[in-house]
């Protein structure tokens, strides 16, 4: 009898639990599934009571709710997500932007470049690609160093994990997973800097917060890099991987992907943390004009550049205080700007472009649906021109 | 198409079917390899619902819990039937290559 009350006992109290983490579940489905997903649960736990000692009968108990507990919370995130694309998707921006077949096209073949460019980053944190430069260059600064401690843990672990994820289509997990390095990034950008968000000054943060939306963006709302793939061609693959891994080993200064809140100090006296001084500056400027020259010649990869360029607005930015570094730092290593970074400069310029493509496609294809109805002709409508097309 | 959503259409293929239902036909279909927790069944549920392979036929309560029955509709048992092709002529060719008589599995 009392085996009975305890067991009764338990049905309720675990009914509670349920009901709370149902409670996570958007109001609708809550409204039409909550109750029969209680009975759901209430029936599996009771179905899988067996009768073993008591020890162990409450160690599979445990263990069995715990894990339905995870599941009903893997769930709702996966709802919500779920709800948050197909509102996304149903925006008439959305509908304006990335239905037009050549930013659906672009944003597939970022999603393949994107997750290239972030694992890329992740290997330069343990100076893979810098060391490999600096073989090539003679420069001795660089070598291999395992030590990250848990702040680069987010970059280090989640750009291979986007990758692979990527690399076997599980498209939307790999854009969630992109997400999630971006929002590690940050938090880990606000764990790390004294005094607190002096880092977003960082144009390495910058650039790998912005590269990981970028990622995900392409991941969530393209085709995937299956499209992606089938629309690059082997010179245009080459040219990827190639500038990724040249930009990633001449990357600037010890500072780059680490970022510290201050310029790092750049100057003739001692290359200190750069791979090459001038030579690596034109170096990284001839893949960047050679990548948007390549770009420029077709429609769909001028809109591929115009993706690129929102992450690497920072990376330019930290590029031309090498640049200035390299050319005017004094002697005793003091560093000379260009253009002094700031949070303006590396977060709201991306963003205007972002809202540039959008607002401009937008425009573009609302003016070309407005023309074509005016002259009533049974042609095509003249397709969006690209905001940032040359 | 996954094998969970694979072995949801299939459980509710031949007669609607309630969530434990489902749950307990999947584990039997699969011979207990694939056991869904009700999360994972829930979002397919919602998923294929919003598809359209999938819809709700009849409410029931049952010892005072409701019980909801899906059942699957025709653009779902399509979207099975094609998915049993694949996997069939797949299997073929596997068959035929290991060397087994007929090749056709």
């Amino acid at each position: 009898m009392s085996e009975m009350e305890a067991a009764r006992r338990r049905a309720e109290s675990r009914e509670k639990r349920y009901r709370r983490l149902l409670a996570l579940y958007p109001k609708d489905h809550q409204r039409e599934h909550a109750e029969e997903m209680v009975g759901v649960l209430l029936a599996a736990a009771g179905d899988a009571q067996v009768r073993a000692p008591k020890p162990v009968a409450w160690a599979r108990r445990f263990g069995q709710h715990t894990a339905d507990c995870a599941d009903l919370v893997a769930g709702a995130l996966r709802i919500r997500g779920r709800m948050v694309l197909n509102r996304i998707r149903r925006a008439p921006w959305f509908s304006r932007t990335v239905r037009d077949q050549r930013w659906s096209d672009a944003l597939a073949v970022v999603s393949v470049v994107a997750p290239l460019l972030l694992l890329v980053a992740a290997l330069a944190e343990v100076h893979i690609p810098q060391a490999a430069a600096s073989s090539v260059t003679g420069h001795p600064q660089w070598q291999l160093t395992g030590a990250l401690g848990l702040a680069d843990l987010p970059l280090a672990a989640g750009a291979p994990a986007v990758a692979v994820l990527a690399f076997l289509r599980l498209r939307r997990t790999a854009g969630m997973a992109a997400l999630a390095v971006a929002i590690g990034q940050v938090v880990s950008g606000i764990l790390r800097s004294s005094p607190a968000f002096t880092r977003y000054e960082s144009p390495a943060v910058a650039f790998t917060v912005l590269l990981a939306c970028t990622a995900a963006a392409a991941l969530l709302l393209s085709p995937g890099p299956d499209r992606g793939l089938a629309l690059l061609t082997p010179g245009g693959t080459a040219l990827v991987g190639a500038g990724a891994l040249i930009l990633g080993g001449f990357s600037v200064g010890g500072a780059m992907w680490f970022g510290a809140a201050s310029p790092p100090s750049f100057g003739f006296a001692g290359f200190r943390g750069e791979v090459a001084g001038l030579p690596g500056d034109l170096l990284i400027a001839g893949v960047l004009v050679t990548v948007a020259a390549a770009c420029l010649r077709a429609p769909v990869s001028r809109r591929v550049l115009a993706l690129l360029a929102i992450p690497v607005i920072p990376y330019a930015v930290l590029w031309q205080e090498k640049l200035a570094g390299d050319l005017f730092g004094s002697p005793n290593g003091g560093a000379s700007t260009l253009i002094p970074s700031s949070v303006v400069l590396l977060y709201l310029l991306p963003l205007i472009l972002a809202g540039a493509i959008v607002g401009g496609t937008s425009l573009a294809r609302r003016r070309a649906t407005g023309r074509a109805r005016q002259v009533g002709s049974t042609t095509t409508p003249a397709g969006p021109r690209s905001a940032v097309s040359a | 198409m996954q094998e969970p959503t694979f072995l949801i259409l299939t459980a509710l293929a031949a007669r609607a079917q309630h969530g434990y239902g489902i749950m307990t036909d999947v584990a039997r279909i699969s011979d207990g390899r694939v056991r869904l927790r009700a999360g994972t069944l829930y979002a397919a549920l919602d998923r294929l619902k919003a598809d359209g392979l999938v819809t709700s036929d009849k409410d029931e309560v049952v010892d005072g819990r409701l019980r909801r029955y899906y059942r699957i509709t025709d653009e779902g048992a399509e979207e099975l039937a094609a998915e049993v092709d694949r996997l069939r002529a797949n299997a073929a060719v596997a068959a035929s290559r290991l060397g087994l008589a007929g090749g056709t599995a």
